[in-house]
């Protein structure tokens, strides 16, 4: 794949350099003379010694003008270029192992294989990624894919160049789609700012940029060079007051974003709890340990797919879901069975048998799969982020949020709606009458144990994406799901709910004041102060039996 | 109403015999340390010294614990917090009384305050020099904290596991905060690198022998409150809240006065638990209020017995002479023996140890009783069932 | 019912209790030479601690099969801490005290070895503490193998500064004294070079911290001022691969805004996704992919030993492996393990590092290390995209804290950890004088 993608690179890049090389440069020289320059600029590579000297060389060959350069500098930013040892010559690598296959770094063909230890790497590092991009990166205005165009478009936004004004206003006039060519556009305002142009076109210009927005547009404005203009000078600091005005909106907006995703994690963390703790008031420390089950779940599937099933990699998560229900559930039935059925009308007893259960659970995860972090990678589809505005939103939080309360959803329904759920409140609520109506109330129990169990770890799938697979990973979030349901009220799904949203996004609104430790201090003292006020949390339980 | 008559002539000789242990212990140990030559059988090295000394004041704070738990019925998730503070306020002592023996030789701040710069001790610190200012501290600290929280806490009524939940978050809001390098207690790393208290050396025997000797006698007079408490009007009144809290109310007492004043004591118990701890096990850092450390309390309380006097003392060296020993002999399964032993304690131990026993000791007293009884009268083999008396 | 578990409960009880009073460990056969071994294997450090405390075990089995020590086999006595700092005093003194032993190796955390430092002295035996640390320490008692300071962050920035150009800096930390040290020094370096102090930012999270979106955020606005922007990282363990998960998601990539860790190795590496972390930095004295002759064996006798080909090797096993190697050297050079004589030994001591240099101990008990900045690759590996010319010798005291400049430790010459040059006198030994004229001040 890897492979693939990089030879559409390296094909659009050398069409791009046959392209621009007819357009920028009128002298060009004939082929035989190139191809002497050319593997001339490329022994320069593998000659200096230094980054600052493999720079200058890269430039070296990019200047060339030669399409067929594409190929070795790309090879260079995956680290696929060698010096040979015996005669210092520059090749192209491919494969694995000891022997690996040599490349003409001009033509590509296979030259034959050495091993290892007869090549020396040329050791790239993000300097020398950066100068190869750079070198490459104006030529890929023209490229056919618009992705392609899109970030060459960005990447001149971000650093104007007066210079590439004739380059950017020949790919505007080129330009089909309508998204680049805006792109376009602001990249040629920037460059526009940067340049000696009369005060009308620069006022124009900052027009421009003040529409675009943004930290960027903001940086542009502060960083243009000073102009003698009072009318351009005005209208800089004019655009650069809106775009911080608009961007304050925007942080407002960012805050709440952060704090409900925030506050997804903790409902996803506390849901469980506020079935274990909430319903059927097992003070559950073995809470998290069921989510790090959960977790563990995950990367068990996410190896197996990756040893036996590459091509279902992106499928781990959904196929860890009902596994990870499964095995907490199913730990969760086993202790309930085992210890916690001999403790009903004990509460705070079993928070001494769940605290040892949590125990022996850790360590039996550290002993099993050793201590240190595992690694549960994201699925492609969750991966980066997509900007709405001015805040990027990543899809991984994104997917946390929506699945946060699509499992909020199907709890509410499953105990609301359907006839375990009816046993459950039942039995809760009144056990010697749910008893005597015929309710097998130990089972009952069990199984109730089992789903706020089985929940935790699926909440488990889901933190694995954004958080440490550890022994450790339950330990951090016990506390904070405990809050959770206290907070909303013990009992109560809706009140674990709201809790959770609305202490994450006071969190992060305490965050950028107060730092992270100081808002989470504050966050508590809010707690405690708040149980004053509300003894019961946000939404008591009412009825005769709360004071029992 | 029978059980309870024994329960209360056993406590009485219980605790008369605990106090003669424990006083024992504190003066046998440190002399066999100190008089007997090395190679004595009956020799106790200094690290056993050391370590005895830390469990009398864990001892201590389970008992403290059990104050409020095993007579009031308030489960305190957060008693770390106090014995961290009692702790802390004895290790500002003992960093002041540095002076300028610390690694840049500043003669008023401590190191961690030298290398951040700081250039004055912050107003917090100042008295701390003085010892009876620290010991003030040592209990006031932690007393207030206390008062104020039961104050609001038990005036709202809230109980049960909301109040829990909300001294775990007391204790973790202070832990947090006691992490920040700002707050210039030290941060993480905490107070350490301590050398002497009241003058004398503390890696010296004579100060671990006093200190353990101090221990022990914090621990016996800590015995002889929870004691006479238990023993008192109060004490019943104590119980009565703790099992039918409405129903005091409505008698006409004020369930939360009595609350606050045994959280408070509790509260400075610990907080005396804290401060002879740090002298003897040298540091005092953040990681003390870790609500963890806190159920830990709970455990041993529970281990060894809630609502007795002897069981949280003896729940607390039994635990933790455990978790000395099985980190030693096996590092890598400890976890699960210690695991086990809380799930066990819970399931086959509700009383704890120190409860079954007890409760093994009642009944005993009342077959012996019945036999004497039926003897008396028919002359005939004795036929009772200790189990029908439950 | 009740009566079977009252039963069971006493049987539980009983074992118990016969485990406790079995306290003392079943004495090993004589003519052993004991090396204790303080890492924690359950609590939160168990993470990073465990993999020392099975590099230890090779190194030992290793020594035995070449014959041991001065005629004698080495026996490893390992305990567990179990990330619980007072503990850790405790578990020193068992070791000291009633196992004997002739060195410790352990210690993770600063406020660890903070704890068991006065054990150490009173005890007066001797502790290799393999981690790389704040500095602004140098005890008799203890043999610094991990970097200072200067041994690790400020070539790191040298770097950044001179290959990336970078002019804006976020120094971002966990809350503890090793960042807030570090950065203290970074940021005065920072500042003598002539960078602005509106173009640095410090922050602190504290441990375990999860949420990263703000932070990564702010990061990227910081970054997005025209100016190249880096990030000194000196997050703690568990809080890395959520920042480096926020950092991929949120589209920091290397080339824009490079990160630099100091706590981060192959061992973290081996828990996150390196994909989208490729050519973000690390600055250590040793990398696993590093080629030369003893770090391949070093790898392959590892993968022996664990029977795992898929276990990482990282920078505090090789401070191990050069800090036993030390101890043995030094134990021969003495004839004994007596901690004074092996103390006395050690400084001057050179043995082979497994980056194909010779580290030497220094007189102030920290040893000499090349600094090796790596790039992340994808297979969670780190290229070398710089390397000291020469060794650098630890610095005990840092030239860029105020307090600290003027102090110097040599434990040959002057036998002193603090010596301070503008006075030319040794602080801990005028305190030591002082004492009785404080207790008649405050009587």
């Amino acid at each position: 794949m890897n492979v693939i993608k990089r030879m559409t690179v390296t094909r659009s890049i050398a069409a791009l350099f046959a392209v621009l090389a007819v357009l920028l440069s009128p002298s060009m020289a004939t082929a035989q003379d190139s191809d002497v320059a050319l593997r001339q600029a490329i022994a320069g590579l593998g000659a200096e010694k230094g980054y600052a000297r493999l720079r200058e060389a890269i430039n070296v060959v990019a200047q060339t003008g030669d399409p067929r350069a594409a190929r070795v500098l790309g090879a260079l930013t995956e680290g696929d270029v060698y010096r040979r040892a015996d005669d210092g010559a520059v090749v192209i690598v491919s494969g694995r192992g000891q022997q690996l296959t040599l490349h003409d770094p001009v033509t590509g063909e296979a030259i034959g294989t050495a091993p290892k230890s007869a090549l020396d790497k040329v050791r790239v590092n993000n300097s020398v990624r950066r100068s190869v991009r750079a070198a490459l990166g104006g030529l890929t205005l023209a490229a056919g894919d618009p992705d392609i165009r899109m970030t060459a478009a960005r990447t001149l936004i971000a650093t104007p160049d007066p210079d590439s004004l004739a380059a950017i206003e020949k790919a505007i006039s080129d330009e089909e789609d309508d998204a680049v060519r805006d792109a376009l556009e602001n990249a040629r305002a920037g460059a526009i700012l940067f340049s000696g142009a009369d005060p009308e076109t620069r006022i124009a210009a900052i027009e421009t940029i003040r529409n675009m927005g943004g930290q960027q547009a903001l940086s542009l404005l502060a960083r243009m060079p000073a102009s003698p203009d009072q009318g351009v000078l005005q209208a800089a600091e004019d655009a650069a007051a809106s775009v911080q005005k608009r961007l304050q909106y925007w942080g407002l907006g960012q805050n709440i974003w952060y704090g409900v995703s925030l506050g997804s994690v903790l409902l996803l963390a506390a849901i469980g709890l506020a079935i274990t703790f909430g319903v059927m008031g097992v003070i559950n420390m073995a809470h998290g340990e069921m989510v790090m089950l959960g977790a563990y779940t995950t990367f068990t599937v996410q190896e197996v797919m990756r040893t036996s099933f590459p091509g279902l990699l992106d499928w781990s998560l959904p196929i860890a879901l009902p596994l990870a229900f499964l095995v907490a559930g199913s730990v969760g039935f086993a202790l309930e069975r085992g210890v916690i059925r001999f403790l009903y009308g004990r509460p705070l007893e079993t928070l001494l048998a769940t605290w040892g259960v949590s125990l022996v659970l850790q360590q039996s995860v550290r002993t099993l799969f050793g201590p240190s972090n595992r690694e549960v990678s994201n699925p492609s589809f969750m991966s980066g982020a997509f900007q709405l505005g001015e805040i990027s939103v990543t899809w991984n939080r994104l997917y946390i949020v929506v699945f946060a309360l699509v499992v909020f959803a199907v709890l509410l329904y499953a105990i609301n709606r359907t006839s375990l759920g009816l046993r459950m409140r039942a039995v809760t609520q009144n056990r010697r009458m749910a008893a005597a109506m015929g309710i097998r109330t130990p089972w009952v129990d069990a199984l109730t144990f089992a789903l706020g169990s089985g929940i935790a770890g699926i909440a488990g799938v889901a933190l694995s994406q954004i958080d440490n697979v550890s022994p450790n990973l339950g330990q951090g979030y016990i506390i904070d799901s405990f809050m959770v349901v206290v907070f909303g009220g013990v009992g109560n799904l809706w009140g674990t709910l709201i809790a959770a949203l609305s202490l994450g996004v006071a969190n992060k609104f305490l965050e950028p004041f107060a730092g992270a430790v100081l808002g989470k201090i504050l966050v508590l003292v809010f707690i405690i102060l708040f149980i004053q006020r509300r003894p019961r949390g946000l939404f008591a339980l009412k009825g005769r039996a709360v004071d029992a | 109403m029978i059980t309870g008559y024994f329960l209360r002539q056993g406590l009485n000789r219980w605790i008369i015999a605990s106090l003669v242990v424990i006083l024992a212990i504190g003066i046998l140990v440190p002399a066999a340390n100190l008089l007997l030559p090395a190679g004595h059988p009956l020799h106790v090295p200094s690290y056993i010294v050391a370590l005895f000394g830390k469990y009398l004041c864990y001892a201590l704070l389970a008992l403290s614990l059990d104050l409020v738990w095993g007579y009031v019925g308030i489960l305190s998730l957060g008693h770390g917090a106090f014995f961290a503070l009692g702790g802390y306020a004895m290790g500002m002592y003992l960093m002041r009384q540095i002076g300028t023996r610390g690694v840049y030789g500043d003669p008023t701040l401590p190191d961690f305050m030298v290398f951040l710069n700081w250039k004055e001790l912050p107003w917090f610190w100042s008295g701390f020099d003085q010892f009876w200012f620290a010991a003030i501290m040592v209990m006031l600290a932690p007393g207030l904290l206390a008062f104020v929280f039961g104050w609001f806490a038990f005036r709202s009524r809230v109980t049960g596991v909301y109040l829990s939940i909300i001294t775990q978050a007391m204790t973790y809001a202070l832990m947090l905060a006691f992490f920040r390098n700002d707050m210039g207690f030290g941060g993480n790393n905490g107070l350490t690198d301590f050398k002497d208290i009241l003058g004398y050396s503390i890696q010296s025997d004579q100060t671990r022998a006093a200190l353990f000797l101090s221990s022990a006698v914090a621990l016996a007079l800590g015995v002889l409150l929870v004691g006479a408490l238990g023993a008192s009007r109060y004490g019943k009144l104590m119980v009565a809240v703790r099992d039918a809290e409405d129903r005091t109310r409505f008698l006409g007492y004020r369930p939360e006065f009595v609350k606050l004043f045994a959280f408070t004591a509790s509260a400075v118990m610990a907080g005396i638990a804290g401060a002879l701890y740090v002298p003897q096990v040298g540091i005092i850092n953040p990681g003390e209020f870790a609500p963890a450390n806190s159920i830990e309390i709970v455990i041993w309380t529970a281990v060894g017995g809630r609502g007795t006097i002897i069981g949280p003392i003896i729940g607390a060296i039994l635990v933790n002479a455990g978790k000395s020993a099985f980190t030693g002999l096996f590092p890598e399964y400890w976890l699960f023996a210690l695991g086990a032993l809380f799930i066990a304690v819970t399931l086959f131990l509700p009383k704890g140890i120190v409860g079954t026993a007890m409760h093994g000791w009642d009944a005993l007293q009342r077959l012996r009783a019945a036999r004497r009884h039926e003897e008396g009268r028919h002359d005939g083999p004795a036929a009772s069932q200790p189990e029908a008396a439950e | 019912m009740n009566h079977i578990a009252r039963t069971f409960g006493f049987i539980a009880l009983g074992a118990a209790l016969t485990a406790t009073s079995a306290m003392t460990p079943a004495s090993a056969q004589e003519d052993t030479i004991k090396v204790g071994i303080l890492h924690s294997l359950s609590g939160t450090m168990a993470i990073s601690e465990t993999t020392l405390k099975d590099a230890m075990l090779m190194l030992i089995e290793a020594q035995n099969e070449k014959g041991g020590l001065l005629g004698k086999k080495l026996e490893a006595v390992v305990v567990d801490p179990a990330s619980d700092w007072p503990l850790f005093a405790e578990k020193a003194r068992q070791l000291i005290e009633q196992d004997e032993v002739a060195a410790v190796f352990g210690c993770w955390t600063s406020v660890s070895r903070k704890s068991v430092l006065p054990v150490f002295s009173e005890l007066n035996s001797i502790l290799f503490y393999p981690v790389q640390y704040e500095g602004e320490e140098s005890e008799r008692n203890v043999f610094y193998t991990g970097a200072a300071p200067n041994q690790q962050a400020i070539p790191a920035v040298d770097y950044l500064m001179n290959e990336e150009g970078v002019e804006r800096w976020v120094l971002e930390g966990t809350d503890y004294v090793y960042p807030r040290t570090t950065n203290k020094i970074l940021e005065q370096y920072l500042l003598d070079k002539g960078v602005a102090a509106e173009d640095i930012i410090v922050n602190y999270t504290p441990f375990g911290f999860s949420d990263w979106q703000t932070e990564v955020a702010r990061i990227k606005e910081f970054g997005s001022a025209g100016k190249k922007t880096a990030v000194v990282s000196t997050v703690n363990g568990d809080a890395n691969v959520p920042f480096y998960k926020e950092l991929a998601n949120q589209g920091i990539k290397a080339e824009d805004i490079p990160v630099v860790a100091f706590s981060v190795g192959e061992e973290e590496l081996a828990g996150i996704d390196t994909g989208p972390l490729v050519g973000h930095l690390a600055a250590w004295n040793y990398f696993q992919s590093v080629e030369t002759e003893a770090n391949a064996s070093f790898i392959e006798e590892w993968h022996a030993f664990t029977g795992d080909e898929a276990r990482v090797t990282n920078d505090p096993m090789e401070a191990h492996y050069i800090g036993f190697n030390m101890w043995i050297k030094a134990a021969e050079a003495a004839g004994t393990t007596d901690p004074d004589a092996v103390i006395a030994a050690l400084p001057g001591i050179e043995v082979p590092n497994l980056t194909g240099g010779i580290s030497k101990m220094l007189p102030n008990h920290h040893i000499t290390k090349p600094v090796l900045i790596g790039e992340i690759q994808e297979d969670g590996q780190f290229e070398v995209v710089s390397e000291t010319d020469d060794l650098v010798p630890g610095d005990a005291w840092s030239d860029f804290l105020p307090e600290s400049k003027k102090l110097k430790s040599d434990w040959v010459d002057l036998k002193c950890g603090n010596y301070d040059t503008e006075a030319e006198k040794c602080i801990a030994e005028t305190a030591m004088a002082e004492p009785a004229t404080e207790a008649a001040k405050s009587n």
